[in-house]
């Protein structure tokens, strides 16, 4: 027997998130006044208030205060909120191979990756660390750097994103935006991955 | 409905508590020997009889091979995961142990739940014996580092113990509770729970809002095998290497001189919590006398190494909660274990914080239960508990990798669907296994369950089956599956991957509920009926003395009243009727009882009954 799964959720019968807290389907999210709101959603919703209830009730309270949940850890994390956006205008396309690296810094990768593997002989065979370890960490400062680069060109497009909801932009127009989302999502992942390999590796030196 | 308790089931001790309606402050409830800590030690002696708390710690010297301790380590847990446990605990498994751990005591085979529902069924009887009413729910704490299986496990406990568990509460949050009621605190808080067996930290976020006040757990960490014991078993080591040395006994690991040498070696470690300096003075089977002198600082190079593991979660808790140790307003210290001043100093010129310590920490667990419980019997209050699963959820994809679907720290209840189709024409089943843990493989994760989706026969990726796994209030899973084609609600059996099966535990709770709980009324019962007896033998006899005509007619009336109400209420077997009756005989020969000893020459005892005559 065969498992398959896709990893990506589907909206059909989830509620909307931005619609839990009232909120437009927008990227700028006042983090502050989200927390409010979950707090005092919290308050009517959670569990604890229905010990007592009947069995439908009970089971409604933990439907609704999970959904809260959810919807809070999605849009109170700038990343997974445009994560999610993509999820439920169904528009997430995930790198169709993560291990693969994006074209512009395949040669940094590559030297990386050099790197690494001398770094991991000479912990076997007791060679000198200190030079590859500083390598490693500017390296390491280097791709942190391009995290920051990234981050930001994500912050650009969620305001293009809010801009072109308000102006009511055409299917097209959406289309294009999503690939761009799409697009930094993947790098953004991929070079977390990097980073936290790498770290993980000078940790253990 | 009956009364509601909050219990802290721990490692080393085990506490009942409830809210005082008047005061609005928890309390502990002693148990016959005063205490309020029952040590969580369960014995079965050669009769059959369970035997619970202090007498039970008693028997780990004279019956080690009926008598079990710090159960609460293997509660959802199988055999494979045990194996240092076994080294250095005297567990006897039975050959049938598998991915359910059974124990043995003397004859008899017990699972983790029957055991630790012996203790929690012995708490239940402390409760009612204090309110003179049933007891049939709690809310019980778990260290919030305990994975599904574990909580699983306490919940069946609390199942086979004759208790509905409202709740689980995690046993830092409930400290923070309880705190949160001693005295207004606001700001960032972390708990530092180093207990008999494990070790939790919790970084929460204590707000006032117009609603009530809140309690937001930001993050948690911890480690489910380290705590107290861990301590005792280094210094046991190195005690049992030294006898080796000097008297050339080497005596098993297992037996009762070991049991003696533990408790000995316990009692040098509070010393030492106290004072700079003790000496173990230890009887050896040879006659002579094991002598030797522990300063602090041969505790503190053995405590030294259990400190700097619990600060690894530390600084991984901080790290979830995106919180700098000097940004924590409160510190607050639970766990028998933080009496010590080395972990106390630690952690203080860790947060650069004194740590609170006004609450008793053996008992600020089962107070935030008790807080807790009276919360959910009300169902609102102007106190609210938000708080996180502490390990991430995630399913098993191709080549064995984890696809994590609830990170770690989201708070609970939380869930997450995943969509299923089928890779083949007419398959009719797709596997799943669930997993809880950290690491990318599955096979470094732990396995919560595994089971078999059933598909109706279709052509390949055809079938959409959203499967939607969820995480309750208490930290443990609940799975459900639809079938989007249809809209047809599947519901899902889950046989969990450790743990007993709910056959079995329906079978347990037949077995043990009914004869448990009508053994302690019935010893009730006969205890009442003994004291009954000697109060009316000692009436009878005074009211024959002459001195006894001093006695007015309405007087000598009441008690013949209050002596004809207790002969009948004997003839029952309600033991709190009993009680009562005692008392109104008790106080109707208040008068009678003073004329007795003024006429008795040379005794001046005061206040006493007649039935100390």
């Amino acid at each position: 027997m065969t498992a398959t799964s896709s990893t990506q959720t589907t909206s059909s019968s989830t509620s909307d998130y931005f619609a839990i807290f009232g909120l437009p389907r927008k990227l700028a999210i006042d983090v502050a006044k989200l927390e409010q709101e979950f707090l005092q959603l919290s308050w009517k919703l959670h569990p604890d208030n229905f010990v007592n209830a009947s069995e439908s009730e009970r089971e409604l309270s933990l439907k609704r205060s999970s959904d809260l949940n959810d919807a809070y850890r999605a849009l109170r994390d700038p990343v997974a909120r445009v994560e999610y956006l993509l999820g439920i205008e169904g528009e997430r396309v995930e790198g169709e191979k993560k291990q693969q690296a994006p074209p512009e810094l395949l040669e940094e990768v590559f030297e990386l990756n050099e790197s690494l593997d001398e770094l991991r002989e000479a912990k076997e065979s007791g060679g000198d660390l200190i030079e590859l370890k500083n390598k490693l960490e500017s390296a390491e400062d280097n791709f942190e750097q391009k995290l920051r680069e990234v981050d930001a060109q994500l912050h650009s497009v969620t305001k293009d994103w809010d801009a072109a909801v308000d102006a009511n932009v055409d299917a097209a127009a959406r289309k294009k935006l999503f690939a761009r989302m799409n697009e930094l999502l993947n790098r953004r992942s991929y070079i977390r991955n990097l980073v936290t390999n790498v770290a993980k590796e000078l940790a253990e030196v | 409905m009956g009364r509601i308790v909050g219990i802290d089931l721990g490692t080393t001790n085990s506490l009942v508590a409830y809210l005082d309606p008047h005061t609005k402050q928890p309390n502990c409830i002693a148990g016959p020997y005063g205490s309020t800590l029952c040590p969580s030690v369960v014995s079965l002696d050669p009769d059959g009889n369970i035997i619970v708390g202090e007498p039970a710690r008693r028997r780990l010297l004279t019956q080690p091979e009926r008598t079990i301790y710090s159960v609460k380590r293997l509660m959802g847990r199988g055999v494979k995961d045990i194996q240092d446990e076994l080294k250095l605990f005297p567990f006897r498994l039975d050959p049938s142990s598998s991915n359910v751990i059974r124990v043995r005591l003397g004859d008899k085979v017990f699972t983790p739940p029957e055991i630790s529902a012996f203790i929690l069924r012995e708490l239940k009887n402390w409760a009612e014996a204090f309110f003179g009413e049933p007891v049939d729910r709690a809310v019980i704490t778990v260290p919030a580092y305990f994975n599904d299986a574990q909580r699983q496990s306490t919940k069946d406990a609390g199942k086979i113990a004759g208790l509905e568990v409202l709740r689980l509460v995690n046993e830092p949050t409930a400290a923070a509770l309880a705190y949160g009621l001693h005295e207004k605190q606001r700001g960032k808080a972390a708990v530092y729970d180093l207990g008999g067996g494990t070790f939790d930290i919790s970084i929460l976020k204590l707000i006032s809002t117009e609603d009530g006040d809140i309690y937001q757990v930001l993050s948690t960490n911890g480690d489910t095998h380290l705590g107290g014991d861990d301590i005792d078993n280094l210094l046991q080591a190195l005690v049992r290497e030294k006898i080796l040395q000097t008297d050339e006994i080497d005596f098993s690991p297992h037996g009762e001189l070991a049991q003696e040498l533990r408790k000995a070696l316990i009692s040098v470690k509070h010393e030492l919590s106290e004072k700079e300096t003790t000496t173990l003075r230890f009887p050896l089977p040879n006659g002579q006398v094991f002598t030797q002198e522990f300063t602090r600082g041969v505790l503190d190079a053995l405590i030294r190494p259990v400190v700097d593991r619990t600060m690894g979660p530390v600084k991984l808790a901080l790290a979830d909660a995106k919180i700098k140790p000097e940004e924590i307003d409160e510190v607050v210290l639970v766990g028998g274990a933080t009496r010590t001043p080395l972990i106390r100093r630690t952690v203080q010129e860790f947060f650069l914080r004194a740590p609170h310590i006004e609450l008793n920490p053996d008992e600020v667990v089962a107070l935030g239960a008790a807080v807790q419980a009276n919360i959910l019997e009300h169902g609102v209050s102007n106190m609210l508990l938000l708080d996180v699963t502490p390990l991430s959820l995630g399913i098993e994809t191709y080549g064995g990798a984890v696809a994590k679907i609830i990170t770690r720290n989201s708070p609970i209840p939380a869930s997450a669907r995943e969509m299923y189709t089928t890779g083949v024409d007419n398959q009719t089943g797709i596997d799943i296994h669930v997993l809880q843990g950290e690491r990318e493989l599955a096979k470094d994760c732990r396995s919560l369950a595994r089971f078999t989706l059933k598909v109706p026969p279709a052509p390949a990726g055809l079938p959409r089956i959203e499967v939607k796994f969820l995480i309750d209030a208490n930290g443990i899973l609940q799975v459900g599956a639809k079938d989007l084609r249809t809209s047809e609600q599947h519901s899902i059996e889950v046989q969990p991957s450790y743990g007993i099966s709910d056959s079995e535990i329906e079978r347990i709770l037949e077995e043990s509920i009914e004869y448990a709980e009508q053994d302690f009324a019935e010893r009730q019962a006969i205890e009442a009926r003994t004291e009954a007896e000697s109060i009316l033998t000692a009436t009878a006899k005074a009211l024959s003395n002459p001195q006894s005509a001093m006695l007015g007619e309405e007087e000598r009336a009441k008690i013949d009243a209050a002596v004809a109400g207790l002969k009948d209420s004997t003839s029952g077997n309600d033991y709190r009727l009993m009680r009562k009756k005692i008392d109104e005989l008790n106080e109707a020969t208040q008068h009678l009882a003073e004329v007795m000893m003024n006429s008795a020459v040379n005794t001046v005892l005061q206040g006493k009954n007649l039935a100390d005559f």
